[in-house]
């Protein structure tokens, strides 16, 4: 428990008489790739930045590395990076000017790798900020969080803005950095695609709780569509264990279901004497009828 | 070496862990082949490398793929194989039933069906 | 016509606040006409009807910052008439703020004669009465279009070159009347000149102005690259002002000092007139403090600071250059002093009051944590007034010693209020609430 890297117990947030997250637990180990998935106001950003200390939680506790969030120690702070969802970038500074000031606040920065990034990523060091494109600017505040090698990386939607091209470039510097299987990354994204490439856990937040918070496999394999044929049509609905959503067409239905395995096929089919054919789905389409 | 669909419902590890055991038993991966490393086949399809080393540790359970120290993994020898027969079955599992479903949609009757793959065999040998 | 309508609506009502402001300045003026209406030599009571005037002003501040994005907005190109709509919204709503001015100032001067009916019965009263109508609201209708101006580019560009063309203007609004009024050259002629070239102007190059930007994109991108290099200043060893806004001084002392001597040029006397626009700098000095609090969010992860501790850095930092800016300020009004022939009373109680301007506005500043609300914005306008009497009091012929010091002596009390509530406020400050529409989007996320 205590070589967690990040662990949330009870964790509530409300804004007002709002409550955006509730009385959620989970927890980050070393090594972990984490897709946050959610709607628009799900409350991502509120739980990143939770989990950062920028702001208190109602109630509840979430520590990194051992502390508590909202009074992280320095020693503690220089193991973690941000990429936040609205850049912080300095505009009357050039990309050259933003990497050093920020590069000063940490001991250990890896400069060769940030101009070797620069190079590969396109990004021109004596352009001024101000006059970046949006893709350009969102580079840039990825790369002032990887600069000094961070053991937690959390990034809030850092490719909104990016080209696939870009995109791509990102994820396989991503996968360089947890290669070592020590460092932790936690991200949102409304990009499912490349959280089905680089996660191996999903969080899906729904109504301020982790609806999911599991194996992205496991995941494929609890959720899946079952199509059924054969229904007698005199007989009343049946009860499917775990039915997110039913769809029935005379003989005929469309079920996707939760916690599916072989042995409830087995019963199934036999208790209502029908056939069903398993289809399994891609994240987007888990998402999407999560949210039926 | 592998077409993986991180899109697709099939979780990468058990895409990664059919294909090896497709082509191992159709002799496309012979006995001695050392396979990509989990880190390049990450970097390649820019995957999760979780995901990859728990396709190789099931098929190292399973007997298909050796580990070495220091080197890549490589494809067992065919001695250890032959004792997977229920395995192998167990594979051919899922084409089987579909295969059968088809003809009994199509009314053709067993040894029709029979007749049909007996075919198909003969004609595959080359 | 209806968009228009909504568009001056959604001016003076756009937030709960300003909101308040307006219906408050309708009632303050409303209950002074019914005053001067009702009761003769009522006109001293004009006080009451400027307070509302201005209480009703703030009330459509959000005017210029609207116009500014909705002017960017790619509606504004694509609905029908977009532009021209908006351009006559901002002429309606200018005139809509003149005209209580040109109502009430004719009621103050009516209602302080002897007997209303009677006075109006005379055929020259009433030209009178209408000329100085006409007069008032066409001098209101410039005074107010020019402080919009001001307040866009103050608020619509939050950098030191805003802040710059702001404080131009204000000097121009500030210091020309006083000529004009020491030189009586005020007409009404003159009045509806300035306002018909104004407009032209503003007009023509508010439509023309997506084909001269289409323009502009395709030269190249940096004009001056030494000049925005000059800009940024040398930042090592400063990063933690750099990141707080607070590195470069001499920015805004330059942005302070350049309008104050463009204004030697209009006037030489007229210390009242120096004092105020003094106190507006020192005033300016501080409410850049504003934004300490949400650029402090870049830095929360990127040091070993606990929120209090970073409150004590923040404000070290922020008195780096809040402090080089007063001393020079302080320096320039001994010269100013000199040079507009000031009583030594009035320098001894005017430089105090340009380090209180300083003091509460950046105390008030850091107490700014969680975008303006009510506490910020009334205390903000009200330590405004109060420093705008203070500068009334302290130019007067016969400076009143004892209301000065008394009126000091609160302020500096404010000021260590203030400060005390920044300190506090730091020592919970959450991030996600800083900005109010980061707030809305905390709590849309």
């Amino acid at each position: 428990m205590t070589d967690a890297t990040v662990e949330a117990s009870n964790l509530s947030k409300s804004f007002g008489d709002k409550q955006v997250l509730q009385d959620m637990s989970f927890g980050v180990s070393p090594g972990d790739v984490i897709g946050v998935l959610g709607k628009n106001g799900a409350g991502k950003t509120t739980l990143l930045e939770l989990m950062l200390g920028f702001t208190p939680p109602s109630a509840g506790a979430v520590r990194v590395f051992g502390h508590d969030s909202y009074s992280l120690p320095g020693s503690i702070k220089s193991r973690v990076g941000f990429v936040p969802q609205q850049d912080e970038l300095l505009d009357q500074l050039t990309v050259a000017d933003q990497l050093r000031v920020i590069a000063s606040f940490y001991p250990r920065w890896d400069s060769s790798l940030i101009t070797r990034l620069c190079g590969e990523w396109g990004v021109d060091t004596n352009a001024r900020i101000k006059s970046m494109s949006v893709g350009e600017r969102q580079k840039l505040s990825i790369l002032l969080a990887f600069g000094h090698k961070p053991e937690l990386l959390i990034l809030d939607e850092p490719v909104a803005s990016l080209d696939p091209i870009a995109r791509r470039q990102f994820l396989e510097q991503l996968l360089t950095i947890s290669a070592d299987g020590e460092r932790s990354i936690v991200f949102s994204s409304h990009i499912v695609s490349d959280i089905e490439r680089l996660a191996n856990r999903i969080w899906i937040l729904k109504d301020g709780k982790l609806d999911w918070q599991g194996d992205l496999d496991a995941l494929k394999e609890s959720i899946v569509r079952l199509h059924i044929r054969g229904l007698k049509p005199e007989l009343a609905p049946f009860k499917i264990l775990g039915l997110l959503n039913l769809r029935r067409d005379g003989a005929f239905a469309t079920a996707v279901v939760r916690d599916w395995t072989p042995e409830a096929q087995e019963a199934l089919e036999k208790s209502a004497s029908v056939q069903i054919e398993v289809e399994t789905l891609g994240l987007e389409e888990i998402f999407v009828e999560l949210h039926r | 070496m592998f077409i993986l669909n991180p899109q697709s419902g099939v979780p990468i590890y058990r895409q990664i862990l059919e294909q090896v055991r497709r082509m191992v038993a159709s002799g496309q991966l012979p006995p001695g082949t050392a396979l990509p490393s989990v880190r390049d086949l990450a970097l390649r399809h820019t995957i999760n490398p979780m995901t990859i080393s728990r396709a190789y540790s099931i098929l190292e359970t399973e007997g298909l793929l050796e580990r070495h120290r220091g080197r890549p993994m490589t494809v067992a020898s065919q001695s250890r194989n032959h004792t997977q027969l229920p395995k192998r079955l167990e594979q051919m599992g899922p084409l089987v039933e579909q295969t059968v479903v088809a003809a009994k949609q199509l009314h053709l009757s067993e040894a029709e069906l029979v007749k049909a793959v007996r075919r198909e065999w003969e004609q595959n040998d080359d | 016509m209806k968009a228009v309508a909504r568009l001056v609506w959604s001016y003076f009502t756009g937030t709960p606040v300003l909101r308040a402001f307006t219906i408050g300045g309708l009632t303050l003026m409303a209950i002074d006409f019914y005053i001067l209406a009702t009761q003769p030599q009522a006109g001293e009571k004009f006080w009451l009807a400027m307070l509302g005037i201005i209480v009703f002003f703030v009330g459509s501040a959000l005017m210029p910052v609207m116009f500014g994005r909705l002017a960017r907005s790619h509606a504004a190109g694509v609905l029908p008439g977009g532009r021209v709509k908006l351009l006559i919204s901002v002429f309606v709503t200018i005139l809509l703020v003149a005209i209580p001015a040109g109502v009430l100032a004719p009621a103050g001067f009516v209602s302080g004669n002897i007997s209303v009916p009677e006075f109006m019965k005379d055929p020259r009263a009433r030209d009178y009465v209408l000329q100085l109508s006409a007069i008032t609201f066409t001098s209101a209708v410039l005074f107010a279009g020019w402080m919009y101006l001001a307040m866009w580019f103050l608020t619509s560009q939050r950098n030191m070159a805003g802040l710059f063309k702001g404080l131009l203007v204000i000097t121009l609004v500030i210091f020309a009347p006083a000529r004009e009024i020491r030189d009586l050259t005020v007409t009404l002629l003159w009045n509806l000149q300035q306002i018909a070239v104004i407009w032209i102007v503003f007009g023509a190059g508010f439509l023309l102005w997506p084909r001269f930007k289409a323009a502009r994109a395709r030269r190249s991108r940096e004009r001056f690259p030494g000049f925005d290099r000059a800009l940024a200043g040398n930042t090592a060893g400063r990063e933690f002002d750099v990141m707080l806004g607070t590195a470069n001084p001499w920015m805004l002392v330059a942005a302070l000092v350049l309008p104050l001597l463009l204004a030697t040029r209009f006037v030489r006397e007229f210390p009242a007139v120096w004092i105020y626009f003094l106190t507006i700098c020192s005033v300016v000095t501080g409410a850049f403090t504003g934004q300490a609090a949400e650029r402090s969010r870049a830095l929360w992860l990127r040091g070993d600071w606990s929120r209090p501790s970073l409150f004590a850095s923040v404000e070290r930092s922020v008195w780096r250059h809040n402090g080089v800016v007063l001393g020079v300020l302080l320096l320039v009004t001994v010269g100013i002093g000199k040079y507009a022939r000031f009583s030594p009373t009035l320098l001894m109680a005017g430089l105090p009051l340009l380090v209180l301007g300083t003091l509460l506005s950046t105390y008030l500043g850091l107490m700014i944590t969680r975008g303006l609300r009510w506490l910020e914005i009334v205390s903000g306008v009200g330590v405004m007034l109060s420093l705008m009497a203070l500068a009334v009091l302290v130019a007067r012929e016969r400076v009143d010693l004892a209301a000065v010091i008394a009126l000091e002596i609160v302020l500096v009390v404010l000021a260590i209020v203030a400060r005390f509530v920044a300190r506090r406020r730091w020592t919970q400050i959450d991030w996600m609430m800083c900005r109010p529409d980061r707030a809305m989007t905390a709590r849309g996320a």
